[in-house]
């Protein structure tokens, strides 16, 4: 048995094994949807988290946005790396202590150099936030 | 509060509320008001493997200092971050510092407009253009 927080599942993997996301998390990769075509990930809202006004931070929000994608981004194209170029992120609904947040991300088109890629997250059926972003696969100078 | 680097002389700590941000922080500042500016020391915390500095904790920068902004802007209403693009020029290395003046795009009677371009040094690393809300104000 793995030690996980409520409403994060039992068979759930790290995804934050170092770095900020180590120091942020512990954030988790779930099941695929749609036959791989939606990656999720989820994180359980801590105190450390917080505003002053009792919501998620808007940037622990964006930075585990920033991370589902950009694991997404090298999970769909075999890159050894990629980076964020732009993201886009509109805030929808605040979210709560203990909340259990999920995102669900959708790759719109790859090319050779760049990946488009669109998020939610969702807690339950409830929209936090929406987004979308350019990252560029590494080694691919042009 | 701990002790202003050395290395930013003229600067003072934020005052940071939000847990968040003082889990991430310290955030440094100088001059008063919208005329703040502000400064943010790398350290091991913010890097990723690559030892650059995470896009999570830039935007996290942006949210804080446009936030500090946004409160100067309607004299410390509460507000709400509604939209924020960001734009990843450069990376930031560990013990780099990153600066940002915002500017105040546009003040509407509910909204805030609020840019900041992030530097290190003479260079431009990362972009950012937000929305704010004033709650309490249709």
């Amino acid at each position: 048995m793995v030690n996980r927080p409520a409403g994060i599942p039992e068979d759930a993997e790290i995804a934050s094994t170092g770095g900020f996301n180590k120091f942020v998390g512990p954030l988790y990769r779930l099941k695929d949807l749609e036959d791989g075509a939606v990656k999720r990930f989820a994180f359980a809202a801590a105190e450390h988290h917080m505003n002053g006004s009792g919501s998620v931070h808007g940037g622990m929000l964006m930075t585990f946005m920033d991370t589902s994608m950009s694991r997404t981004s090298r999970l769909i194209s075999d890159a050894k790396g990629t980076a964020t170029v732009s993201l886009t992120c509109d805030f929808v609904a605040p979210a709560k202590l203990g909340d259990v947040i999920e995102s669900r991300v959708r790759v719109t088109r790859r090319t050779r150099t760049i990946v488009f890629l669109s998020c939610e997250l969702v807690c339950g059926e409830r929209v936090l936030m929406v987004g979308s972003g350019v990252w560029k696969i590494s080694g691919t100078e042009e | 509060m701990s002790a202003v680097p050395e290395k930013l002389a003229g600067y003072r700590e934020t005052k940071l509320i939000d847990p968040f941000e003082n889990f991430v922080g310290p955030l440094y500042e100088t001059g008063e008001k919208l005329e703040r500016r502000y400064a943010f020391v790398v350290d091991e915390r913010h890097v990723n493997m690559r030892g650059v500095i995470h896009g999570g904790m830039l935007m996290t920068l942006a949210d804080m200092t446009m936030g500090q902004a946004a409160w100067d802007a309607c004299d410390r209403a509460d507000v709400v971050t509604l939209n924020m693009q960001s734009q990843f020029i450069r990376g930031a290395r560990l013990g780099e510092i990153v600066e940002v003046q915002p500017t105040l795009t546009r003040r509407t009677r509910s909204i805030l407009f609020l840019r900041g371009d992030f530097m290190v040094g003479e260079e431009i690393i990362f972009s950012c253009a937000s929305l704010w809300k004033i709650l309490g104000q249709d």
